[in-house]
């Protein structure tokens, strides 16, 4: 019997003019691992919330849905509940209580499972994915690793036949994802739940995969493993050309106002010119920010977060800070942009007048009514006006969306709206946290091409990242970032030619 | 990071140290005679200093050892009573017993004040709830989820207003005023839309599917702790009956009255020294076996991922 079956499903939104689903079909087999791959946009989360009522959107459906041969919409909440678990995206907004224990057993409450048995159930859950030494540990202090293993457990302790997950490793660290999916992996191969996954970044868990669905123009195909088993280059024209500007001093390429009464080809000559006449080795006065012995920590009682780290960013590179999580990265960019000031050393940053800040959640920095409204929120300080916001709509693709609530977009359009509002201002230095978190290819390329554009623009950028396709892409020089101090600093191709890891 | 302190009353259903604390705090709250008042103190010091530690403990009578001496200074003038004149401010005549009460007042407030903070150390707030009725089953998860918000939103203001402070290309920072509006609209929207996705995740587990809730209880009353309790409660009626008698005797004004039989602070001396005791039994209950340390935020090992063919064990 299969799992789930679709049977020429189309599905429309209320009040939508066009379908995200055209004609979908498709079976996933009992004891599958499959893999739905797609875009933002494409429906991939829709067609998974079809197979549970309880979230599924609203809207005209055509077609049959089957979990288990069954329409899930006959099931009623308590089987489909019991039949079918689902796993979110969000490790934030998908945790439901304060306690560790408390999520676990939630879902076998609301069931009225009576106390023995989810006692038993919560004990055999937790001790199939090892989460036991953290049972009583409140939801607050786990990391966003730990928050989705947590909404992994809490939806198996339900024994789901059938696992649903819309994109449950994008807000995850590398280390943290593998973790994620190693279990998912035991939870399918021992446990004989089938799971269906929605996901951009197919090549992490093609080795787990049976199979593969790719959805695109609504409608599903299945494609060959081979297909999404490897992460394609991201593909930022003119990099490789780029690179080599970057390492001169930003003087030499920058296209300011004063420097556009030369001509393009004398610049260019003075830029061939000055590698020769000018030492390669970057001297500090070059350096657009210097932090010289920098500690901190964000209590007095706290553990250093940053600790004798020396780092020298030039005016005008591209610089990449990698290391795992929790290793000071952020720390580091607020500490840079004078938002943390360090216990002790000495932080310079030339550029701090003309700095901005991406943060890890595009949210923090998105407060207005609609998409145009935000883009148009710094118009006055950074001189622009409507036209200069429409082609920034153009180039993010949000024509028809200039009216629309920013939550409304997905993450990733939000996270992109969030970088075009910062880039309209011109920042002679752009900080980025984690800029390709939770972004599809097609996305992490665009962020790219922007940065490509902003680099020859003469801006610098320092940005913390565990993309390493990313950092490959954009990056001029890589700092290993490791217990709160900088490892080594190295030209990218270096970097990735020294590497043991990647 | 420094492990974490045990949980005071970890061993005991939160019933006992619930009714311990709150007779204890209730009856130094009424109890107002100096010895009591101090021996109350005393047993709220010691066990401030052992559950929240000497840190902590220093920390809080920076501000609660000038409080009892305000408070000790400023009666004589709003009370001007007594028998015994000291000194004169002034118009205002200071009487040794006026200054007796003040400080008496002042010790008072400072216990109540430690007793509430010893007793946060052991009642937290899932332990609290796990003593709400059967009758209220939604309840925990309502506090709890109120309880996630407050932290999460003051972090979540903090990051948006640091991320303004850093865009400096995007001009100087707005006014206070427009900012606080800013961050609120702001918090608000997050939030709702938060709220959305978790409303979803809490039907996809089964919320509102029609059987009524059952609650997962993490500790269970067990005859030790209906002991502890009946025990307790006949501890607190001493205490009770003896204060009555102490305080019946005794009197600020004119002049300050008997102390008592000494024997009539016995019951007394036990209540207050009683969460101290618990502590510092605890302490002595490790064993000496060579446990493997695990510390509780580990993250969660690897497995050995290769694909294995393994047949399902249903």
């Amino acid at each position: 019997m299969s799992a789930l079956e679709f049977d020429h499903v189309s599905f429309s939104y209320a009040g939508a003019t066009s379908p995200v689903l055209l004609d979908v079909s498709l079976e996933v087999p009992e004891g599958a691992f499959a893999l739905l791959v797609g875009d933002t946009g494409s429906g991939k989360s829709t067609l998974l919330r079809l197979a549970k009522p309880e979230i599924a959107p609203a809207g005209k459906l055509g077609g049959s849905v089957r979990v288990f041969g069954t329409d899930p919409r006959e099931l009623g909440a308590q089987a489909s509940a019991r039949a079918v678990g689902y796993v979110f995206q969000s490790p934030d907004a998908q945790i439901v209580c304060d306690t560790v224990w408390h999520e676990l057993a939630l879902g076998l409450e609301n069931l009225g499972a009576p106390e023995p048995e989810m006692r038993r159930r919560v004990a055999e859950t937790c001790n199939f994915l090892g989460i036991e030494p953290w049972f009583r540990a409140r939801t607050a202090e786990l990391s966003g690793g730990q928050r989705q293993v947590l909404a992994l457990a809490s939806a198996l302790a339900m024994r789901p036949r059938l696992l649903l997950l819309d994109e449950p490793t994008s807000m995850l660290d590398p280390l943290a994802e593998k973790s994620f999916l190693s279990l998912l992996f035991r939870a399918n191969r021992e446990l004989g739940v089938t799971v269906v996954v929605a996901t951009h970044t197919p090549w992490s868990m093609a080795g787990y995969a049976t199979c593969a669905l790719a959805i695109e123009g609504g409608s599903v195909r299945a494609v060959p493993l081979a297909e999404v088993a490897t992460e394609a280059p991201l593909c930022v024209p003119g990099r490789d050309r780029s690179r080599v500007v970057a390492r001169r001093p930003p003087s030499a390429r920058s296209s300011r106002p004063n420097d556009q009464k030369h001509p393009v080809f004398l610049r260019k000559v003075v830029e061939k010119a000055r590698p020769m006449t000018e030492s390669p080795v970057a001297d500090t006065e070059k350096d657009a920010m210097l932090a010289d012995d920098v500690w901190y920590r964000y209590d007095r009682d706290a553990r250093w977060v940053l600790r004798e780290l020396d780092l020298a960013v030039g005016e005008g590179e591209v610089r990449a800070l990698v290391g795992s999580n929790g290793c000071g990265k952020s720390t580091l960019l607020a500490t840079l942009a004078g938002v943390a000031r360090p216990a002790r050393g000495r932080v310079r940053n030339g550029l701090a007048a003309s700095q901005a800040l991406l943060p890890q959640a595009p949210k923090a920095l998105l407060s207005c009514e609609t998409v145009a409204d935000e883009l148009m929120a710094w118009s006055r300080v950074g001189g622009y006006g409507r036209a200069e916001v429409a082609d920034a709509l153009a180039r993010l693709g949000l024509e028809d969306a200039a009216d629309r609530h920013p939550y409304d977009l997905s993450g990733g359009q939000q996270q992109l709206l969030a970088l075009e509002k910062l880039l309209l201002v011109r920042p002679r230095l752009l900080l980025l946290d984690e800029p390709t978190k939770g972004l599809d290819c097609a996305e992490r390329e665009r962020v790219a091409r922007r940065l490509a554009e902003v680099r020859d623009d003469g801006a610098t950028v320092l940005l913390a990242t565990h993309d390493m396709g990313f950092v490959r892409a954009v990056a001029d020089r890589v700092s290993l970032m490791f217990d709160g101090g900088i490892t080594c600093t190295e030209p990218t191709d270096e970097y990735f030619a020294n590497s043991w890891l990647w | 990071m420094a492990p974490a302190r045990p949980t005071p009353f970890d061993s005991w259903h939160v019933a006992v140290p619930a009714t311990l604390f709150a007779g204890t705090a209730l009856l130094s709250m009424l109890a107002v005679q100096p010895v009591l008042v101090a021996l109350s103190l005393g047993g709220a010091f010691a066990f401030s200093l052992l559950s929240r530690g000497v840190r902590a403990t220093a920390r809080g009578l920076a501000w609660q050892l000038p409080l009892l001496a305000l408070v000790c200074v400023l009666n004589p003038f709003f009370s001007a009573s007594g028998s015994t004149l000291l000194f004169k401010v002034g118009p205002r005549s200071v009487y040794a017993e006026s200054l007796a009460y003040g400080a008496t007042m002042g010790a008072l407030l400072v216990a109540t004040v430690l007793w509430f903070e010893g007793a946060a150390t052991a009642l937290t707030q899932d332990r609290l709830l796990a003593l709400s009725g059967r009758r209220a089953r939604a309840l925990p998860i309502v506090a709890s989820m109120a309880s996630q918000l407050v932290p999460q939103m003051l972090g979540r203001a903090k990051t948006a207003r640091a991320t303004v402070a850093a865009c400096t290309a995007a001009g100087r920072r707005p006014g206070l005023r427009d900012e606080l509006t800013r961050t609120s609209t702001m918090l608000l929207a997050w939030s709702l839309e938060d709220s959305v996705e978790r409303a979803d995740v809490m039907r996809a587990r089964g919320w509102e599917s029609g059987r009524p809730r059952t609650s997962y209880r993490l500790e269970r009353l067990r005859r030790r702790d209906a002991a502890a309790l009946v025990g307790i409660a006949g501890l607190l009626v001493a205490c009770a009956a003896c204060a009555w008698q102490l305080c019946a005797t005794w009197r600020f004004y004119p002049t300050m009255g008997e102390l008592g039989p000494w024997w009539a602070y016995a019951p007394w001396v036990v209540l207050v020294t009683l969460p101290s005791l618990e502590q510092v039994s605890q302490r002595g209950t490790g064993s000496n076996w060579d446990t493997p340390a695990v510390s509780q935020f580990e993250p969660v090992p690897l497995w050995d991922t290769r694909p294995t063919r393994k047949g399902g064990i249903r």
